[in-house]
């Protein structure tokens, strides 16, 4: 068993509980020691006053004479009860009382001699000015109070060394499952994100604690993962360009210089360039939307207008390219949230639609809003789906179509940013490929969503 | 044209330095926020393109200094950081046009002509001619040489832009924010086949072309040249 050091809770605890109990019930012990005393005395005061009250009925009866023969019958007997009978002018008439003052009346204390007990005294005046004192020894009270004094260390050590044991062993056990969650902990800080913080299977706070705990180590490890998954990309994607850019350039420095060849090759080289700016700007731009920037600059937005501006915009480019656009707007419809987003997200539906889907473009904005984009193209395979939403994620046929595979990640991180969600499925008829951008608001994105009963269709 | 270039990395505030001298321009250059701010006060000025973030007074703080010293000159501010935000942050402190790095020269170069050229402000125009296109900016009507063309509402936004800006190359980029407000380039050629349909229907009556394109850079609208153009 290792010793606890110096810092350690346990026996800290342990101690500041025994010393907490220990004053505690020393001075609960030594308020009832006095308070024993005290009843002892007022049963003793009691028991002469009753005495007095019957030494007194003789007076009444037998008058001072009588008196007097009943004192000295108590003086003769030497029992505990003392009486002592003075004329008005202070001699004593009857009985004997040690250390008596000269008159009495009242309740008294009276030490005499050392060696003597102490003694407790009643005096009452007669009426024709005599003084009567009846006294009783307290030693039996002494006794009972010093055999008492002795309850209030006892009490309290005894409590104090349960309390010190009780208190160690409680605090070891909180201590020993600190240690618990602390080296998880640590294994966690040294890079281990799977570890998890132990439970006892109780249900108590610590475990509570831990669970809480826990869930959060989960969502870190999920964002690390999905960092380091966007990192992987990054490097991939950004790699095979800049490699492709690196051979043309090495390849036109190693052949003689002719200015029209070397004016294509920079022009490419140019391109070139630029498309890795593009892919550089997409993915900061989808990094600063999922981090929730700009939702402080919300304004609201008519997104009517906005699909039915930017629809305008595509519907010469498909019309171009063989293929015609449909629009089909509700009229109205407006979310606080950022234009410039916006625009960007449904364009790039668009470009989607239009760079790898086929056929009619269906752009439809239901009251909700929900947009939806639908081609009938070729499609998306129900597998791959969830993953064409991911960053770089482009399906093999679209490798050689322009695109920095960062559309459909940018428009999912629109749609949270804003509140919504993005879900992809089949065109009209189950052809091609439809995207729905479900911007309801947060009471819509948590309700749960059953696939194939989007309400409001 | 005098332009005050504020730049604090050598070798960007040589390039541009050195392609606007190349296009006639006199231009002065600071390397820091401070200088910068000096010169902008005290000279007179064309246009100044200035970084955003610089040594000294930063851009955004130039910028607030001069409006608020009553100078009106057109700032062209330059960023590494091409986000929207940071974009709106930069018009609304008074910036003209916004431009994010890295950019093409012809970019820039268009940037600054649009704005050498902008007319100081004046009376609402109610017509543009350039050549013998003519453009009512109130009946929304379009004619070329007499000849009366249907423009759809992008297609009029387009030219009327190209119209306010004749002879000058006016880059994709610039285009797209201008015209239709996309901050972003779209994988598809949005802009050439607006482009081209007006210019189609530009030169639907056999006349001359007017719309040129420039390899590389962008769309120039102006007369035609008078012999073989």
């Amino acid at each position: 068993m290792r010793l606890p050091g110096p810092r350690s809770f346990a026996p800290r605890v342990a101690l500041l509980v025994g010393v907490v109990v220990l004053v505690t019930s020393f001075l609960g012990a030594g308020w009832g020691w006095l308070r024993a005393q005290e009843a002892l005395r007022r049963q003793l005061d009691l028991v002469l006053a009753a005495d007095a009250e019957g030494l007194l009925r003789d007076y009444e009866t037998y008058g001072l004479r009588g008196l007097a023969d009943a004192a000295a019958v108590y003086a003769r007997r030497g029992g505990p009860l003392r009486v002592l009978l003075l004329a008005p002018n202070g001699h004593p008439i009857a009985g004997r009382l040690p250390g008596a003052p000269a008159r009495l009346r009242g309740f008294a204390t009276l030490s005499p001699q050392e060696g003597e007990s102490r003694l407790r005294a009643l005096g009452a005046i007669l009426p024709d000015g005599s003084n009567l004192i009846v006294a009783t020894d307290l030693a039996l009270v002494d006794r009972a109070a010093t055999a008492l004094a002795w309850t209030p260390p006892i009490a309290g050590g005894l409590a104090a060394l349960l309390a010190l044991v009780l208190g160690f062993l409680v605090a070891r056990r909180l201590e020993r499952r600190l240690a618990g969650i602390s080296t998880a902990a640590r294994a966690v800080m040294a890079g281990d994100l799977a570890r998890r913080l132990p439970e006892s299977g109780t249900g108590d706070e610590f475990d509570r604690l831990a669970d809480t705990i826990n869930a959060m180590l989960a969502r870190i490890e999920a964002l690390v993962a999905e960092v380091r998954q966007v990192t992987d990309d990054v490097a991939h994607d950004l790699r095979s360009p800049l490699s492709r850019l690196r051979q043309r350039l090495e390849a036109a420095l190693a052949r003689p210089r002719a200015a029209e060849a070397d004016a294509a090759m920079l022009e490419g080289a140019v391109a070139e360039l630029d498309q890795i700016l593009a892919t550089f700007a997409a993915l900061l731009r989808i990094a600063r939307t999922e981090a929730g920037a700009g939702r402080e600059g919300f304004v609201p937005v008519d997104l009517s207008a906005l699909v039915e501006g930017v629809a305008e915009v595509y519907g010469p480019v498909a019309e171009e390219a063989g293929r015609a656009l449909r629009a089909e707007v509700a009229p109205g419809q407006a979310i606080p949230g950022s234009a410039a987003l916006l625009r960007q997200a449904v364009a790039n539906l668009l470009d989607n639609a239009l760079g790898h889907g086929g056929g009619t473009v269906h752009v439809v904005l239901r009251p909700g809003p929900v947009l939806s984009v639908a081609d009938e193209g070729p499609g998306v395979p129900p597998e791959e789906r969830g993953r064409v939403l991911r960053r770089f994620y482009r399906l093999d046929r679209s490798r050689n179509t322009p695109g920095t595979g960062l559309g459909l990640a940018l428009v999912a991180a629109v749609a949270r940013l804003h509140g919504g969600q993005v879900t992809l499925g089949e065109g009209p008829g189950g052809r091609g490929l439809g995207v729905t951008l479900d911007l309801r608001g947060e009471a819509a994105s948590s309700a749960p969503a059953l696939p194939g009963a989007a309400p409001g269709s | 044209m005098r332009i005050l270039v504020i730049e604090d990395d050598a070798a960007t505030a040589d390039y541009i330095a050195k392609g606007l001298g190349e296009e006639g321009y006199v231009v002065d250059v600071a390397r820091n926020g401070r200088d910068g701010l000096y010169l902008a006060l005290n000279e007179p000025f064309d246009v100044i393109v200035s970084d955003r973030m610089l040594p000294g007074p930063d851009g955004l703080a130039i910028l607030r200094a001069l409006r608020a010293s009553g100078i009106a000159t057109p700032v062209l501010m330059l960023t590494a950081l091409s986000e929207v935000d940071r974009r709106v942050e930069g018009l609304e402190a008074g910036a003209d046009d916004y431009l994010a790095k890295p950019f093409a020269f012809a970019e820039l170069r268009a940037r600054v002509r649009a704005l050498a050229r902008r007319p100081a402000p004046q009376a609402e125009v109610t017509e543009l001619a350039v050549g013998d296109l003519r453009m009512d900016l109130l009946r929304r009507t379009v004619a070329r040489g007499g000849r009366a063309m249907e423009m759809l509402p992008t297609e009029f936004r387009l030219l009327e832009f190209m119209m306010r800006h004749p002879g000058q190359v006016l880059t994709r980029t610039l285009l797209l924010e201008k015209v239709w407000d996309f901050s972003f380039d779209p994988t598809t050629n949005v802009v050439d086949v607006h482009v081209s349909r007006v210019r189609r229907k530009l030169e639907a009556g056999g006349e001359a072309p007017m719309i040129r394109t420039v390899r590389g850079a962008g769309y120039v609208l102006a007369p035609p040249a008078p012999e073989g153009g």
